[in-house]
């Protein structure tokens, strides 16, 4: 786990996407796609039928590959699996919530935003007073 | 008697010497600590600055970046309506072993304490050894020896460069434009003008979300920095 924690420097770092097709098929035809000699994808379709297991081994999947330096996730599905994507907070692979089709973003559900809200509060001001 | 009440008086003097002594030491100290107090106030001040500036850009982008995206799905679904929904389909992708062809470069910035802060820089079309993220490197590398080149003194030479590099870059458009059509191929060999323009959407897209990542970046550093300052004077 030390070794986890090193930022590793990384060349020809992969994006990769668990989203819904029109924006998987986007960003695929932006070229960010990657098929490996085991025909695994960096990228996960999210539809009806995608169970909330194949969600989350996908995200234990991506953040816990070497060459992967940041995840887009629309946010929907992101709720999906609110707690894994908020415990986590490696600053490599950046998990990055986007919005969707049916679904625009939502600044309040942001996991890095709820990281950083508690400063805002009155609690957090007045005990910086004392 | 009067050597006895000059001994007094003497002491006296020395006594508000020493005095008035501790006492500009005092003041010497005072002013230090006030002193280090508004420089830690000022490092302060600025993480809470760069804090707050980073987490605005951050809304910001987030903002630009829903406007990209509904550009793209607008496009995307207008080439699915002129292509046939069977054409534009995730059925089709391509499965077989292919790298990407639009990566990342990851760094960290050198000389800094915090080792949370990296930098993330998009290499667009970067297959065939063509990598349009290193485009700007050769550039600043051809712009240091453009002054050796005026320094010389000859015109013909700089033209010869100026043209070259206008090849060059010819060439590496050309190869993008490539990639580009290669990347949309799966779709079939005439596509729609709507396709190309959301390819270059998401492309847009992608350029954004590196921003947005960069800036997360900078606005987590920053959080930790405060939140340490924070816990510092709590305890």
């Amino acid at each position: 786990m030390a070794g986890r924690a090193q930022i590793p420097t990384c060349n020809s770092a992969l994006i990769a996407m668990i989203a819904d097709e029109d924006t998987v098929t986007g960003f695929l035809m932006a070229g960010v796609g990657n098929v490996d000699l085991r025909r695994k994808t960096n990228y996960l379709i999210v539809d009806s039928k995608t169970t909330v297991k194949a969600v989350e081994d996908a995200f234990k999947e991506f953040t816990t590959k070497d060459d992967v330096a940041i995840i887009l996730i629309s946010q929907y599905v992101a709720n999906m699996i609110r707690f894994l994507v908020d415990s986590y907070n490696k600053p490599v692979p950046a998990i990055l919530e986007i919005p969707s089709k049916d679904h625009p973003y939502d600044p309040s559900h942001d996991s890095v935003l709820s990281r950083v809200k508690y400063l805002f509060s009155a609690e957090s001001v007045a005990s910086g007073r004392r | 008697m009067e050597v006895e009440q000059e001994k007094p008086s003497l002491e006296n003097v020395e006594a508000r010497q020493q005095e008035k002594q501790r006492g500009e030491e005092v003041v010497v100290v005072e002013e230090e600590e006030e002193q280090q107090q508004g420089v830690e106030e000022g490092e302060e001040n600025a993480n809470v600055l760069q804090f707050m500036d980073s987490m605005d850009a951050y809304l910001t982008l987030s903002h630009s970046l829903s406007s990209t995206l509904r550009q793209g799905w607008l496009e995307l679904a207008s080439a699915r309506h002129s292509m046939g929904a069977s054409r534009v389909n995730t059925v089709l992708l391509d499965h077989k072993f292919h790298p990407a062809a639009t990566t990342l470069l990851v760094t960290r910035d050198e000389g800094k304490v915090d080792s949370m802060k990296q930098h993330f820089t998009l290499c667009k079309w970067a297959s065939s050894g063509n990598e349009k993220c290193s485009l700007g490197e050769a550039k600043s590398s051809q712009d240091k020896l453009h002054p050796q080149l005026r320094h010389r003194g000859s015109s013909q030479l700089y033209e010869e460069k100026t043209a070259s590099e206008h090849k060059a870059s010819h060439e590496v458009d050309d190869q993008v434009q490539k990639e580009r059509s290669k990347s949309l191929s799966v779709f079939g060999t005439l596509v729609s003008p709507k396709l190309r323009a959301a390819q270059l959407s998401f492309e847009t897209a992608l350029e954004t979300l590196v921003e947005i990542a960069n800036t997360r970046s900078a606005m987590l550093c920053a959080f930790d920095k405060v939140n340490k300052k924070l816990g510092g004077s709590k305890g």
